[in-house]
């Protein structure tokens, strides 16, 4: 083994857990907000995915392009679930934990369910767009040009949601995080940050997909490859932490390809929960939560 | 027509239809009751897409042996079975969402609810384990159409029955095929690596190449497991370069078959030689993610599609699998579904009976000559074991987007391209 695969299998892995940092931190930011553990938040991203096939099927647009467009659209998304879904959950005067969980969990069923009508399902795969397929060679790493864009768009996306937590609506979010009957009497409308923290949380997911459809295969079922990474992802590096999930991401995607590389691949999601365990043990909040 | 005309009339039309009812043998005006036979796929989850082509085969299948087609294969010209009064196949699905214990759940509902005469599937192997064991308990024929991994039809099943050949025998032809290609092209193969998933099919897979590879001569560079559906295999394609072998042997179902391309390519790495087992390799939705990618990617297959000389049914059963399922050609998995549900409907005929006893006993003495069916094979003949001792595979290639036979020499209809050793 040389040094420089030890360099090309790390730098794989980092780009790869920016990706599981992502699609963690909008499960992060719904789960410290309000309490609620998303469990269609796989299925989100398999929606994003679909949807920036389609568009790129129907109208040729790349995937680079329709970012905004699909940002947008799961956010919307993450509101409309909160507003059809969640926010009745929450009335519920009973078991309100258990009651949400169930919610989400049909969510997620439903949305595989509703994929595999509409769509079929067949894989497919985004292999004309301007990154497909693509290589940048650096001394004697090669890397796919895919990756290192979706690295790169994952980490400006960090960089807006900290932007975000640090303008007026972050404060609101904050403060509703803290105490949500409190901020009722200073005006705040509890719903209305409710459901932009699940549009962005929505937002979060959708950029990751569209960046993902670069080089991953579609298919109904492609959100729950990445969905249990990212619940360790989250309790990793603590619930409702965005930096923990930044950090945690990249530690998850390192330790998977160095256990890869090291052991037989097919045990490199034993790094990965060897880890978990050994933070639950010692500090269960998490790197970083401050639970 | 006057009244007493049209009376008269009735009159003599009703006096004929009594004397053609008395004329019949008693029960022939019924229809036969359908025979009703399960088929356990992967109809959601990850392996979804080839179930839904295993439906549609299936289905496609049931309709040439109940309908009128007129093909050139055993039980091809259609009507029902002939010895169970043109009796009709139906078949009932059941989706294993491709997990062993949902299919052992979903087998038993199909034979105590549904009560099938027997089950056909299931594409991946795990799930056949699970399923071939419910049927033996029941007592209920279990044909296992594509399913291939050896350990199967050890298991010491009475009740197992299967017509496709095995990763044993696809593993031999490809090291026969090694030895052949060496021979005339001067540029033998010393180096393999070995890549799988790590369930049954997989380990199975690898366990024989690697025995095959030490009585060849030939040395195993890597022998790389992984899980299946993983969100990466850029570090398996990582150490398959560093390998840097003449052939890679990859035993993976779709999803992942999608991944280990583009990441070979994305690490810059493009194989001498890839011989697939199969499985994901020779599925359209493969084809269709890589793209050109696939290029030059060979597979052992058990069917031929280009065999069209000596198996004149193929074309026919091709145009109606197309016309069933979106236009896809027939595959090496659809074609072997075709050929299990033949098998099975042979068998229930010569038994004449559904009774499940004289249906085992008709499937053990099954004799089927190989241009009765679409597979390139000698035949089908089922040993103690339940295995068929007549299917031969052939050796494929992807050439300019279309699959060629390159290897037994005798049934070619590509010379193969071949990269090793220049």
């Amino acid at each position: 083994m040389t040094a420089a695969i030890v360099l090309q299998v790390a730098i794989g892995g980092l780009l790869m857990g920016l990706i599981y940092a992502l699609v963690a931190a909008g499960l992060s930011l719904i789960f410290g907000l309000m309490d609620v553990v998303n469990f269609a938040h796989g299925e989100l991203l398999m929606l994003a995915m679909y949807a920036t096939f389609t568009i790129h099927q129907a109208l040729g647009l790349d995937p680079l392009v329709q970012l905004p467009l699909i940002a947008l659209l799961l956010f919307g998304a993450g509101a409309a679930i909160y507003r059809g879904l969640i926010a009745r959950s929450l009335a519920v005067r009973f078991n309100t934990g258990m009651v949400q969980v169930f919610v989400t969990f049909g969510l997620s069923i439903f949305l595989v369910g509703a994929a595999q009508l509409v769509f079929g399902s067949d894989f497919r795969a985004i292999s004309d767009g301007v990154l497909s397929n693509r290589t940048v060679a650096i001394g004697q790493v090669v890397l796919p040009l895919a990756q290192v864009a979706a690295g790169l768009i994952c980490l400006l996306a960090f960089a807006a949601l900290v932007l975000i937590s640090r303008t007026e609506f972050g404060r609101a979010l904050e403060a509703t995080r803290e105490d949500r009957e409190a901020v009722a009497l200073i005006g705040i409308d509890r719903d209305k940050v409710f459901s932009v923290g699940w549009g962005i949380g929505g937002a979060a997911v959708g950029i990751a997909g569209v960046m993902l459809s670069n080089f991953y295969y579609i298919s109904p079922t492609v959100g729950s490859n990445f969905a249990l990474i990212a619940y360790v992802t989250v309790a990793l590096g603590g619930f409702g932490s965005l930096p923990g999930a930044l950090i945690a991401g990249v530690l998850v995607g390192l330790v998977e390809a160095l256990t890869a590389l090291v052991m037989d691949p097919s045990l490199k999601q034993v790094g990965i929960f060897a880890i978990y365990v050994l933070v639950l043990m010692f500090r269960p909040r998490g790197l970083f939560g401050r639970l | 027509m006057t009244g007493f005309g049209c009376r008269r009339l009735a009159a003599a039309a009703a006096l004929g239809a009594a004397v053609w009812a008395l004329a019949m043998p008693p029960g022939a005006l019924a229809e036969p009751p359908d025979i009703i036979i399960g088929a356990v796929y992967p109809l959601s989850g990850n392996a979804a897409p080839i179930g839904h082509d295993a439906q549609m085969a299936l289905e496609t299948e049931a309709d040439i042996i109940n309908g009128h087609d007129n093909i050139p294969m055993l039980l091809g010209q259609g009507g029902g079975l002939p010895r169970l009064g043109g009796a009709k196949i139906k078949l009932v699905f059941a989706d294993s969402q491709n997990n062993p214990q949902i299919a052992r759940t979903e087998t038993e509902r199909l034979i105590t609810q549904d009560h099938v005469i027997a089950v056909i599937g299931s594409y991946t192997s795990a799930t056949a384990v699970t399923i071939s064991q419910i049927c033996n308990r029941y007592q209920i024929p279990y044909i296992s159409a594509e399913n291939s991994a050896p350990s199967l039809n050890q298991q010491g099943l009475a009740w197992f029955f299967r017509p496709s050949p095995t990763d044993n025998d696809f593993s031999a032809a490809m090291f026969d095929f090694f030895r052949g290609i060496g021979k005339q092209t001067g540029r033998p193969v010393h180096t393999v690596a070995i890549i799988h998933e790590n369930s049954v099919f997989g380990t199975d897979s690898s366990r024989i190449q690697s025995g095959l590879a030490a009585k060849a001569g030939i040395k195993v560079l890597a022998d790389i497991s992984y899980q299946a559906s993983t969100p990466s295999l850029s570090v398996e394609a990582e150490r398959l370069k560093a390998a840097n072998a003449d052939v890679v042997l990859p035993s993976s179902y779709t999803s992942d078959a999608i991944l280990l391309m583009r990441a070979m390519h994305d690490a810059g790495y493009t194989p001498k030689a890839i011989v697939a087992q199969d499985a994901g390799f020779i599925d359209p939705a493969f084809l269709k993610a890589v793209g050109p990618l696939a290029e030059g990617v060979m597979t052992r297959s058990s069917f031929a599609l280009d065999a069209t000389k000596t198996r004149p049914a193929i074309p026919k059963v091709n145009a109606l699998v197309k016309a069933h399922d979106d236009g896809k050609d027939l595959t090496d998995m659809t074609a072997r579904e075709v050929t299990a549900l033949q098998v099975l409907a042979d068998a229930i005929n010569r038994a004449g009976s559904t009774k499940n006893t004289e249906l085992q006993a008709a499937l053990k003495v099954t004799d089927i000559p190989g241009n009765q069916t679409i597979m390139p094979w000698v035949g089908i003949k089922f040993d103690s074991t339940g295995q068929n001792t007549e299917g031969n595979p052939v050796i494929q290639q992807y050439q300019h987007g279309q699959w060629h036979t390159i290897f037994p020499l005798d049934v070619a209809t590509a010379p193969a391209i071949w990269n090793v050793g220049e």
